[in-house]
């Protein structure tokens, strides 16, 4: 195992550049959107955001904001705030973080809250996010989320209408169970695609006016576009070397995830699977001198996500796909039907890479360690999302009996770098490689 | 004074669960299912002629669940993989759930693959309790458990059979809700720890023997108060859900000079709360009972938006005439730590004091906390008289 002395960029897709215009872009007109009198959604996890948009709604997505603060390392005053409310430090970052901008909002807004002057600093755009208008909670797998939707509305006194969308967790124990089959599936599809149906009629009434569902198709028809492409160029980093990694899909998340569903996400992805494509024919990697790939399962960690990134090319390793990216975010374009698009959407919100038991769930990762050629996985312990760390030793343990690939585990967190132990990072990677290498040098 | 023989039977099944249902399950050739906590409703077992056991935290340090579970997860689904790990819970034929909470579907999952001779039956409840669909749902989640659970005995759950259950557990609830009244108005002397053996013991013993042990603890209460030493503070413990609070813990709080007066604890008031309506379709009954308990006691893993839990815990200790009340919070319980905020805020607003001690499953310093609860029952005993003029929240930090 090389020891990683020189420091050696990671050889970043050029074409994601433009993702941090758009991010950019986004904030900006959620940023304005009070001063130009529209209406303000906070939501969580599924990405309900093209019900919103066609409807002329501004869609706040609690974990991208609080993630958008982590990466700019400017998380710290909400998570203060929601400290200082007593939101303990083990619950979810993403939450804390979020629940700390309404905090904050609240706070600035309340002339009497003689602990805090009623502006906000200039830096602190924590305080910055327009307050909801309405709040809908929509969450697969984790009950942090709809507990925090709960809590948002709490926080705002109970004024802000709020809807919740149950998405129940495939459990997977009929005979016919299966990825996308069986009762249980078409049962459960149904009852979310029914509840949306009625979040529609939420809409309305917030609204008041009638749904535009053409606009929503119209938008649809560049989500399914823009996830075909993603995942057409994802397809393509099984070519040794890999022309993209792990931390080029994080920085594309958010194309696919929350920002506006228009040309522009279609052009951002045709040019990513483009770059890609070219790289594949010439030969150029990621990694410079990729000599391992690896998965990484686990949650993003925000604060870390350049240095992790530089940190994994300088071993020379690729992380060449990982549960977060390659498991979520319109993972199935061809269950959305543009024309008739509610069912797939439910679908959609119902894949989360963590709403399948172990049985399914692992069977799909192990599944992705086999097709990129995966010499071991890298876990993320990540402390405060329960719901990504659930499965981790069972995932770690199949590894090790059905595929013999090594795996390693570290601490962090999505949100709160307090949690990250670089030391253990190192120690344990490097333990890793070199397990890798030694198995090499047997199998040789 | 209580019967305490009969107390001691109810104790003796309290802090041994699994050998309860291995002697029984010897006794009587019957199945054991066993639930996890806290809203599937065991009248549905018990009507299949099997015993309903709602699985416990141990009391065993963890060991093999430390290679299932990471260290950040609540006593309970640790101590649960851990059980299933090394084979405590080999007695269950089948286990039977329905909640949402993440933590507890991780130790449900793992469960699973540890214990691949048991059936785990799952099919997750509704938790948000103020949609339209709500009651249809929670409805329809009850009928496919019974589904399943028939399916796993191969014989039906007849509506004659879960009719009777339901009026014999409705008995027991409403037992041991008497002497809940009775500890109020101090006709009863029973300690925190007493308390929790007839709660925790109802949740694991065979119904119609509990119950017939309760009415011979209900028929010795005496018809007046019973004269007590001193003028102890009284407290109402809240929180705790999943898993019983250290007996330890709850004897060190009395030991202070606290009386428990009430409480809103799992094993505790939380699970008599509420009785199953009669005389209607058994299982349009059960799902009125599942959403009649979180307007009855609120709980923090569900969300509905027209009840508060702060503002019951508020109205309880009037009505118990509670000086203050002892947070009890497992580490690492999400739902609590979310709703926590609240109840403080609303505390400080209505000036009644509340002392938060974080629980775990492996160490508690309770001398540490001993002089914590000192200090909040001598600002108590101070308060009595005192006009409330000040801040009264004593915050405590993890234990």
């Amino acid at each position: 195992m090389n020891a990683p002395s020189a420091p050696k960029a990671a050889n970043k897709l050029k074409s994601t550049r433009m993702a941090g215009k758009l991010v950019n872009d986004y904030w900006e007109m959620v940023w304005r959107a009070k001063e130009e009198g529209k209406l303000v959604c906070w939501y969580e996890g599924s990405s309900i955001n093209p019900f919103l948009e066609a409807a002329d709604i501004v869609w706040v997505h609690g974990e991208a904001y609080s993630a958008m603060l982590a990466a700019r390392h400017q998380e710290g005053p909400a998570q203060a705030a929601a400290e200082e409310r007593g939101y303990m430090r083990e619950l979810c970052s993403y939450a804390r973080t979020h629940l700390g901008c309404a905090v904050n909002n609240q706070r600035h807004r309340n002339e009497s809250d003689s602990a805090f002057s009623g502006v906000p600093d200039d830096e602190d755009i924590s305080a910055k996010l327009p307050p909801p208008d309405m709040i809908i909670s929509a969450y697969a797998y984790c009950s942090t989320g709809q507990q925090w939707d709960e809590m948002t509305s709490r926080l705002f006194g109970k004024k802000i209408p709020i809807f919740n969308v149950s998405i129940p967790w495939i459990w997977a124990s009929g005979k016919d169970a299966g990825y996308l089959r069986g009762q249980e599936w078409q049962e459960t599809s149904k009852y979310v695609a029914k509840q949306l149906e009625e979040m529609v009629k939420f809409i309305e009434e917030r609204t008041g006016k009638p749904y535009p569902w053409d606009r929503l198709r119209e938008l649809m028809r560049n989500v399914k576009r823009a996830s075909e492409l993603r995942l057409e160029a994802m397809d393509m980093c099984t070519a040794r070397p890999a022309p993209a990694t792990l931390f080029d899909w994080s920085v594309s998340i958010a194309p696919i995830n929350q920002l506006p569903c228009t040309t522009d996400i279609v052009d951002y992805f045709t040019n990513v699977r483009d770059e890609v494509a070219e790289r594949v024919r010439t030969g150029e990697g990621a990694v410079p001198k990729e000599k391992y790939r690896l998965f990484f399962d686990g949650i993003m960690n925000w604060n870390k996500l350049g240095w992790l990134a530089e940190k994994f090319a300088r071993y020379d390793a690729a992380v060449v796909a990982g549960r977060y990216t390659h498991m979520a975010f319109w993972q199935e374009p061809d269950l959305i039907d543009p024309n008739d698009p509610v069912m797939g959407m439910g679908q959609n919100y119902l894949i989360c890479p963590n709403n399948h038991s172990s049985p399914i769930l692992i069977d799909l990762i192990m599944g992705l360690c086999e097709k990129y050629e995966v010499d071991g996985i890298v876990f993320h312990a990540t402390r405060t999302c329960r719901a990504f760390t659930n499965p981790m030793h069972m995932i770690a343990e199949t590894a090790q009996k059905r595929l013999g690939i090594q795996t390693t585990m570290f601490e962090g967190d999505v949100a709160d770098e307090s949690f990250y132990k670089d030391e253990l990072l190192n120690t344990r990677v490097e333990a890793m490689l070199e397990a890798i290498d030694a198995r090499r040098m047997v199998m040789v | 004074m209580a019967d305490s023989n009969a107390l001691d039977q109810l104790r003796a099944v309290s802090s041994d669960p699994m050998g309860y249902a291995r002697a029984w399950k010897e006794r009587t050739g019957g199945l054991v299912v066993g639930s996890f906590p806290m809203n599937f409703p065991s009248e549905m077992v018990h009507a299949a002629g099997a015993l309903p056991l709602i699985v416990q935290e141990s009391d065993e340090p963890i060991t093999v669940g430390h290679g299932v579970l990471f260290p950040f997860y609540c006593g309970f689904t640790r101590s649960t993989v851990d059980q299933a790990g090394r084979g405590d819970l080999d007695v269950l034929d089948a286990i039977m759930f329905g909640d949402h909470c993440v933590q507890l579907l991780g130790a449900a999952d793992a469960v699973r693959v540890q214990l691949p001779n048991t059936r785990v039956i799952f099919f997750q409840l509704i938790s948000s309790m103020c949609d339209p669909w709500t009651f249809g749902r929670a409805r329809e989640s009850f009928q496919k458990l019974r589904s399943e659970l028939e399916d796993f005995l191969e014989r039906p759950v007849e509506d004659a059979a879960l009719h009777a259950s339901i009026a014999l557990f409705n008995r027991n609830r409403q037992l041991i809700r008497t002497l809940y009244a009775a500890r109020v108005d101090g006709r009863a002397r029973l300690t925190g720890s007493d308390m929790q053996a007839i709660v925790k013991s109802s949740m694991v013993m065979d119904k119609q023997d509990h119950t017939a042990l309760l009415e011979q603890i209900v028929a010795a209460l005496p018809s007046a108060p019973v004269p007590i030493e001193g003028k102890p503070v009284r407290v109402h413990l809240s929180g705790h859900f999943c898993q019983a609070p250290k007996p330890e813990l709850l004897a060190m709080i009395e030991d202070c000079g606290a009386t428990v007066v009430g409480d809103d604890l799992y094993h505790g008031y939380r699970y008599i709360s509420t009785d199953v309506p009669e005389g209607i379709d058994p299982m349009d009954g059960l799902a009125r009972w599942y959403m009649d308990r979180n307007t009855g006691v609120p709980c923090p893993t569900r969300v509905q938006n027209d009840v508060d839990w702060d503002a019951f815990l508020l109205s309880a200790m009037r009505d118990e005439a509670a000086e203050g009340m002892i947070v009890l919070m497992a580490k690492f319980c999400e739902p609590h730590m979310y709703y926590y905020p609240e109840v403080k805020e609303a505390f400080e607003r209505a000036e009644v004091p509340h002392l938060l001690i974080e629980t775990e499953h492996e160490t508690m310093a309770l001398e540490h906390l001993r002089t914590r609860v000192e200090s909040f029952v001598e600002i108590l005993r101070r308060r009595r008289g005192a006009p409330r003029t000040q801040k009264s929240t004593v915050e405590g930090e993890a234990a």
